[in-house]
């Protein structure tokens, strides 16, 4: 609560580790004791994943914002150095983002044309997408964007 | 094209005026982001099912030749068309993990004192916010009309039905009539969850969010050092807008991979619902009520003004309803004189700190009390009524000292120091 540090995300990410490891555990004891198939999930199990997948994102983002924006803000402006390996590593995630797109397309097509929805390869596939495009914007940010610290009133006119 | 639009629209003047907010940057923030965006892919990935669902009961022929309701068969439908069980499955993930993001941003505010003057109204929407989505949450529960769906639905039926005067009118109004059973069930409870319901958690999280930007966030307590009396942040446009959408596109990504290769409620192995009432559990926000339920005795029941106060109600909304009250009365109760401008540090609050984590147990142990009779089946010690009790009650009473104790002597040293 004092700064924007990376103690907390860091424990967010390994709570989220435990949170994922005790699912696993629920899903061999307790929900076998109502019946549950392995592959079924228990209502425990979402409850756990559920919050093992928040802290998850909590953790990362908060990693990524502690990267991107440091632990404390000072005012005024930040210009970025360009250089040519953030370029290099853009090139080759937007060469990434195409063949991911060209598969995932392809992997819809199949699916339509044989009946057979292989749902982990299409979520894997889909979210792969998503996390290319994370980290374009990630890099976009750090190495290109202009950064602005700024100061303001308390009291502000908007929205009234 | 900028110039044309800024003379008549005068885009120069909202960049300043809105654009331009200082947003100051905490990791603890993006909870609530969090849950904003899972609600976003709620409403997109909505639309889809919206599009493919039936919400009826009659009859109808499966290409197999089974006689299923129409509103399993078209999900089952929607599961067997191209990336629709991943679409299916994250509406069903992001619905957890909403309600999860909302407890743990709630608990941010409780840990930070954010609910303080002048953030008490607001704090009060958020708390609104929480428990629509639950009840949102509910209402689609039912919607894929499986056995395991309509069985667990069955139990916040009969919930809403033992409230004393108003039970009946409740269950009528959410339900339309006997569930399961009436026809108008799955009307009733699909225009719930796909339109009124939504507009209102669109209202309220408008709401929230307008009042957040009228009366500032709380601001990390290093702030108060750098510009003291004034908001520290990053402009909204574009550099907090660059934040977002890495978390969205972080949030979708990893939601993706969940929901392929965890579908949440695979309806087709829970198959149409049956006569057969499967062991089930209610969904795990709903698991501690249910636990309560486990404990109380079914000898728990009067007579008053004419209505029947049952072990229903009281585990399933006299409890709940004490923890709420509780809530709803927090910030008017812990207050301050003066305007909260920075993050209150839970090591300076012991007794707040220590009542968060007594409340977190008594989740965990009421959670736990819902196995109660299938720890009973295996003949476990944690099948014993009174054992769960001491658990239940005893253990957040355990945490809430102990922790208090530790915190006095590792913090209390430690503002000593300072003092000297």
């Amino acid at each position: 609560m004092y700064r924007n540090d990376p103690i907390l995300p860091t424990f967010a990410l390994i709570l989220a580790a435990g949170l994922f490891y005790a699912a696993y555990l629920d899903g061999l004891h307790i929900a076998r004791l109502l019946g549950h198939a392995p592959e079924d999930l228990s209502v425990g199990q979402i409850g756990l994943m559920a919050f093992g997948a928040v802290l998850l994102l909590y953790g990362l983002i908060g990693l990524v914002s502690y990267w991107l924006e440091g632990v404390e803000l000072r005012p005024g402006r930040h210009f970025p150095t360009p250089s040519t390996a953030p370029v290099a590593a853009g090139v080759i995630l937007v060469l990434l983002l195409t063949a991911l797109s060209g598969f995932f397309v392809r992997l819809l097509a199949y699916s339509a044309q044989t009946g057979h929805n292989p749902t982990w390869l299409q979520g894997l596939v889909f979210g792969s997408i998503s996390l290319v495009v994370a980290a374009l914007f990630g890099i976009y940010k750090k190495f290109f964007g202009r950064d602005e610290v700024i100061t303001e009133e308390e009291k502000g006119e908007f929205p009234w | 094209m900028y110039k044309w639009l800024d003379e008549r629209l005068d885009l120069t003047g909202l960049y300043q005026k809105v654009l331009r907010k200082a947003f100051p940057v905490h990791h603890s923030f993006f909870l609530g982001e969090i849950t904003l965006f899972a609600f976003i892919v709620l409403v997109l990935t909505g639309i889809f099912l919206t599009l493919n669902y039936e919400p009826s009961i009659r009859e109808v022929k499966l290409p197999d030749g089974r006689a299923v309701p129409a509103a399993y068969g078209s999900v089952l439908y929607i599961d067997s068309l191209p990336f629709g069980a991943v679409i299916r499955s994250l509406h069903h993930w992001s619905a957890h993990v909403m309600i999860a993001a909302a407890f743990l941003h709630m608990l941010r505010i409780l840990l930070s004192g954010a609910y303080k003057k002048p953030r008490e109204l607001n704090y009060l929407v958020g708390l609104g916010l929480l428990g629509l989505a639950v009840v949102t949450a509910f209402t689609g529960y039912a919607l894929p009309y499986d056995n395991y769906a309509v069985t667990a639905t069955r139990i916040g039926y009969g919930i809403a039905n033992s409230i004393p005067w108003i039970g009946g009118a409740l269950a009528q109004v959410m339900f339309g009539g006997e569930f399961p059973g009436s026809e108008k069930s799955i009307p009733r409870l699909f225009s719930l969850h796909v339109l009124w319901l939504p507009l209102l958690l669109m209202g309220l999280i408008g709401l929230h969010l307008v009042i957040m930007i009228k009366q500032k966030h709380t601001q990390p307590r290093y702030a108060e050092r750098i510009a003291p009396g004034k908001i520290l942040g990053v402009p909204m446009y574009p550099q907090q807008m660059v934040m977002m959408l890495i978390l969205f596109a972080l949030y979708v990504g990893i939601m993706a991979m969940i929901a392929g290769a965890f579908l949440a409620h695979p309806i087709e192995a829970f198959g149409p619902p049956t006569p057969n009432t499967p062991a089930v559990k209610p969904d795990w926000y709903f698991l501690w009520i249910y636990g309560i339920l486990q404990l109380i005795p079914s000898s728990w029941e009067f007579r008053l003004f004419g209505a029947t106060i049952g072990p229903e109600f009281i585990g399933g909304a006299v409890v709940p309803g004490i923890l709420a009250v509780v809530g709803l009365l927090l910030p008017f109760v812990d207050t301050r004189k003066d305007k909260m401008r920075y993050m209150e540090l839970p090591s300076e609050h012991p007794v707040r700190t220590s009542a968060v984590l007594a409340l977190l147990v008594f989740f965990l142990m009421a959670s736990l009390a819902g196995y109660k009779i299938d720890f009973q089946q295996q003949g476990y010690l944690l099948g014993n009524t009174a054992v769960l009790w001491t658990l239940v009650l005893g253990a957040p009473l355990l945490t809430f000292f102990l922790t208090y104790v530790l915190m006095r002597i590792f913090y209390g040293e430690k503002e000593k120091k300072a003092l000297e």
